[in-house]
Order: structure tokens, then sequence, then C-alpha cells
């Protein structure tokens, strides 16, 4: 099982693009990628979960430790994401309040 | 008439794909479970093993056991000792408010129940399935 991650610049967004599943098993990969973009000096973080097939709390983790980290160095992290079983998930846990989450990448860089 | 399908993973994270895998084809055999309800079986079947695998740590054996049933799937996740069970504290009354995946578990399956003993720990899931017609009605695949 191979986790996709593609980070693009886009209007002073660095644009994480996620594809395949996020559990515990590809979930290191996810935040070290998110962890290195900090350690970079990206403060404005647009995570693409539109090519995600499969997220479980671990990947919800993962996501809500980049958001705590980029917001220790006054950034933010934000989402795209249309699919509804992505977007069931984050309701059920309340993230859909914690993050701001776009249609697409293009409404979230203007 | 049930039908039984078991399987014996390694707890370790690189077989919880197989795990949610096999559990979701089988659930999709019987019409009854739309696929959105599927779909939420799979992130509980994720979240339930991801905890054996965290409580127990590598070189333990993770034992599904799927009851496939006309009214209902049941699948159980046994893991030896107690980690599973302080990993996973289903029975709570109330979880951490930071508790995703026990948020996950309690909102996604019709019922959830954890028993343990002192040699195991097992965590029964259920998703009923919805009454359909004989020509397969909604959810899931044609009936056979």
């Amino acid at each position: 099982m191979d986790l996709g991650l593609d980070v693009k610049e886009r209007n002073g967004w660095a644009v994480l693009s996620v594809q395949g599943e996020v559990d515990v098993y590809t979930a290191p990969q996810f935040r070290e990628q998110l962890i290195q973009l900090v350690d970079q000096g990206q403060r404005q973080i647009l995570v693409d979960l539109e090519g995600v097939e499969f997220l479980d709390s671990t990947g919800l983790g993962v996501l809500v430790g980049g958001l705590k980290r980029v917001r220790s160095q006054d950034g933010d992290l934000a989402l795209v994401c249309t699919q509804r079983r992505i977007l069931k998930v984050l309701e059920i846990t309340g993230l859909t309040k914690v993050f701001t989450i776009y249609d697409s990448v293009d409404a979230a860089v203007g | 008439m049930d039908r039984i399908v078991e399987l014996e993973i390694p707890a370790r994270p690189e077989f919880v794909g197989i795990a949610r895998m096999a559990v979701g084809a089988l659930a999709g055999i019987r019409p009854g479970l739309a696929y959105e309800r599927i779909d939420d079986l799979r992130i509980v079947v994720s979240e339930a093993c991801t905890s054996a695998i965290e409580g127990l740590g590598e070189g333990s054996v993770l034992r599904l056991r799927c009851i496939d049933g006309p009214k209902a799937l049941e699948v159980r996740i046994e893991a030896p000792g107690s980690a599973f069970e302080s990993a996973f504290p289903i029975n709570e009354p109330e979880p951490d408010g930071d508790n995703f995946r026990i948020s996950l578990i309690r909102a996604l399956v019709d019922d959830a129940d954890l028993q343990s003993s002192p040699e195991r720990t097992e965590l029964c899931l259920v998703m009923h399935r919805e009454a359909v017609s004989d020509d397969g009605g909604e959810g899931g695949l044609p009936a056979e």
C-alpha cells in the first residue's frame, strides 16, 4: 500500500497533495512530510485530500499535529476536501470546526 | 444461514489494510449494507486493529472472526492479553475529548462491545443489514 505525497508552491502556500490510504502504516510518511515543510519555514500549508481513498484516526492525528506545529510558528494549515466519506470522518470528530476546509486548491490559494 | 470467515494477521501496521480489505469485501457479498456503511465498517476495523497493535506491540497475532448473517455482519477481533483493552476503552461512559478513535467507532457501527479475560480481549463490532427485496435492493452486491 503506497501513499502518494506531492508538494507544490501556489501563491505562497505549500500545497501538499495526498493520494492513497492514510492509516497506521502510511501515516508516518505523511507526518514526516508535514514536519519537514514546517521545518523548511512553510507557514501556509494546504493539504489536498481529494486523492485520499481512506483516512482513519491515525491520519486525523497527523493533520492535528501538523496544525499545532504550524500554528506554533504563527502559520496555518487548511484542507481541501469534497469527498463525502472523508468529510464524514472530519464531522464526527469535530474537526470541521478546527480546520478551514476548501472545495478546491484554487479556492484556497486565490 | 450464517457464513463464517476467519483471518489471522500479524499485529503489525502493514497488515491493517489487509484486514479492512477482507472485511469490506465480505460485507459486500450479501445485500443490505450500503456502500457508505461498508466504508464505515472498514474505518472501524482499521481503528480496532490499530488500537490492538498499539496496545500489544509487534510479535503478536490478531484474529478476526466475521460472522456474516442475513440480518447482521458481526466482526470479532481478538487479541491476546489485556493490552487491547487498555488501548481501547470502548466501554467507558465518556471518552476523552480528543479520542477520535472512540468517537468514530461509536458513531459508525451499530453495536460495539469489549469482552476481556486475563488471557485475551475481544472486541465485537456489529453492523445490521437493511431488509432488502429478493432482487438485491440497496447497497452491496446483488443477491446470489
